[in-house]
């Protein structure tokens, strides 16, 4: 009989509290596994949800850096408008790869339930607006033929809210135009799906903001100084520079705090396991005295007694971590709903993204921190001198 | 039981991320439900859908009585329904159910208020956009239904926009303006009034 089925059989000896310890180890290694799942599936989340708005600057008038949310908050009036020709001026700086405008529009549409509801409109560019946001894929049709034309092309959240298809008519509430939908996107995970696009020069028209804009999206180039593209631009009068890679840092920087926190309870949870190792190992031995020291007074050696105990700490952290890091897959998609409820903003896309290195490492240093809890019991086992413990035995 | 749990979150675990088709609630459940009932004390919310209640049978059995095929991208087996079950006390004073209807300009929200019987006690159209949009979300034009039962919309034939001579139907009168958006309205409240029969009273026959 080697060392790893005694060290096994001795576990099964106490099944309730092997089952107990190994209990609490499986949920330090699922919250570790859990968390660290979450840290990476957010920041990719979040660079998705980032990279697919298309570009990497939003210019928008002073005052008004949040056009959506302006326009819901104030019933579709209170936003801000800067002047076409900011297209030019910013076109002309060597960091500009692609250039979009967009003009947001809102209106108060009293047939919207009871008390009536904003409906948006976001005015796009038929030439660069497609080429910023590639990653949109058309289930009915296509883009506008023109950028005066009266035509719609619909999210397709806002299409089946709408239940438009292309070649549907749409009307703009409270306007006597009618607007032919000739393109519905494809779900993309993304705010497009619930926005309804109109050539950005018939949005100028119907809403009479001709020559104005409530936006300009900005592509730059590869490997140019971004700072001082943001400083050149904040040269420019009345409008606002807001940079995705600043959204994105203060996203990040506000779930650090919170993932500081969450990681140091992580790390409590761990050393709570450990210490209950320790507790069941230790007891293992105490109770087993008399019974190591026979085996040492057989010709075991301190060394073999200590793989032994060593032993089965390893099986009880290993089956516990295990254990865990499955419950980690198998719990990701109730994890990822219960943070979605509770976080204010939470990118598309899977929030946990647990994957081999992850669980590897988490699975790594369960068993470690088991290995070095397991050293105090296993030394204490093989210093144990046979003839006291037969002695203690028949006392 | 051990085996059903584990099952359950494994289910959790692989399942594809699913989009459910739209489906159509009520915007303001407590405020309209206290409106349509103003007796009411509590209601209940169910999910229901032709593919769980029956499937493509069930599918067919509502288009033949509907004397009209399900058509378009959105109007499919799929679609969720949500039903509220009204009660006073323990008692069931009616239901509460809508539909989601393709219009001439966008989407149509109708709801229908029953009583425990079938019959209609209110008509609300949640949501329309139209050039009569006004009209069709009177009361006037709302209190054109009530009491009708979906027996007096056998004979209206959906795909024709007729109603049988000297039916309910044929009574109600279209708003100015209110063009196919009039018949929109009234082929979702005889689907509603269907899917009702099928969800709720044949079952309560049975």
């Amino acid at each position: 009989m080697n060392v790893y089925s005694i060290a096994y059989k001795n576990l099964l000896r106490k099944k309730v509290r092997t089952t107990l310890t190994a209990g609490g180890i499986m949920l330090s290694a699922w919250v570790l596994a859990t968390l660290l799942g979450f840290n990476r599936g957010y920041q990719q989340g979040l660079n998705r949800d980032i990279d697919n708005m298309g570009f990497q600057v939003l210019l928008t008038a002073k005052g008004c850096p949040y056009e959506a949310a302006t326009l819901m908050l104030k019933g579709g009036t209170g936003l801000r408008y800067m002047p076409e020709d900011v297209v030019k001026t910013v076109y002309a700086n060597a960091e500009v790869d692609k250039i979009t405008p967009m003009l947001m529009q809102g209106v108060f549409d009293p047939d919207k339930g009871e008390n009536g509801a904003v409906a948006a409109y976001l005015g796009v560019d038929a030439e660069t607006f497609p080429g910023m946001k590639t990653y949109l894929e058309f289930k009915q049709g296509g883009w506008f033929s023109r950028n005066d034309s009266y035509e719609v092309v619909m999210g397709f959240e806002a299409a089946e809210l709408e239940q438009r298809e292309a070649g549907d008519k749409l009307l703009i509430p409270g306007m006597d135009e009618e607007l032919t939908v000739v393109g519905v996107l494809k779900r993309s995970g993304t705010q497009d799906d619930g926005t309804i696009f109109l050539p950005i020069n018939t949005v100028q028209k119907l809403f009479k903001k001709k020559g104005q804009l409530t936006g300009l999206g900005i592509r730059v180039k590869k490997d140019i100084d971004m700072a001082a593209f943001e400083n050149k631009l904040y040269e420019l009068p009345d409008v606002q520079v807001v940079s995705m890679a600043q959204v994105k840092t203060t996203i990040m920087n506000l779930v650090n705090s919170a993932r500081v926190i969450v990681l140091g309870i992580a790390g409590i949870a761990i050393i709570i396991a450990m210490a209950g190792v320790v507790n069941t190992i230790l007891m293992s031995v105490m109770e087993r005295y008399a019974e190591i020291g026979i085996i040492k007074s057989m010709g075991a050696m301190p060394l073999d007694i200590f793989r032994m105990i060593w032993m089965e700490t390893a099986i009880l952290c290993g089956l516990g971590g295990a254990a865990g890091i499955g419950l980690a897959f198998v719990t990701a998609r109730l994890a990822e709903a219960a943070v979605r409820y509770f976080l204010p903003y939470a990118p598309n896309g899977a929030l946990i993204a647990l994957d081999a290195r992850i669980s590897g490492f988490a699975f790594a240093l369960i068993v470690v921190g088991g290995l070095l809890s397991g050293i105090y019991p296993a030394w204490r086992a093989a210093r144990v001198r046979p003839l006291d413990a037969i002695r203690s035995e028949g006392e | 039981m051990a085996k059903k749990m584990l099952a359950v979150l494994l289910l959790f675990c692989f399942a594809p991320s699913s989009f459910a088709a739209v489906g159509c609630d009520l915007n303001d459940p407590d405020r309209d439900v206290a409106r349509l009932f103003p007796a009411s004390t509590n209601y209940k919310t169910r999910y229901l859908s032709i593919k769980t209640g029956g499937g493509p049978e069930l599918l067919t059995r509502v288009e033949k009585r509907l004397g009209d095929s399900f058509h378009g991208l959105y109007e499919n087996i799929d679609v969720p329904y949500t039903l509220y079950d009204i009660y006073r006390g323990t008692q069931t004073i009616g239901y509460i159910h809508g539909v989601n209807q393709k219009g001439e300009y966008g989407g149509i929200q109708v709801f229908l208020a029953l009583d425990p019987a079938g019959g209609i006690k209110a008509f609300y159209v949640q949501k329309l956009t139209s050039r009569a949009a006004k009209n069709l979300r009177s009361r006037e034009f709302g209190s054109q239904f009530t009491g009708l039962a979906l027996k007096d919309f056998e004979g209206y034939d959906p795909a024709a926009a007729k109603a049988a001579p000297g039916s309910p139907p044929a009574a109600i009168k279209a708003p100015v303006k209110a063009g196919k958006d009039f018949n929109s309205v009234m082929r979702a409240v005889k689907k509603n009034l269907i899917l009702m029969d099928e969800f709720v009273f044949s079952k309560k026959e049975k």
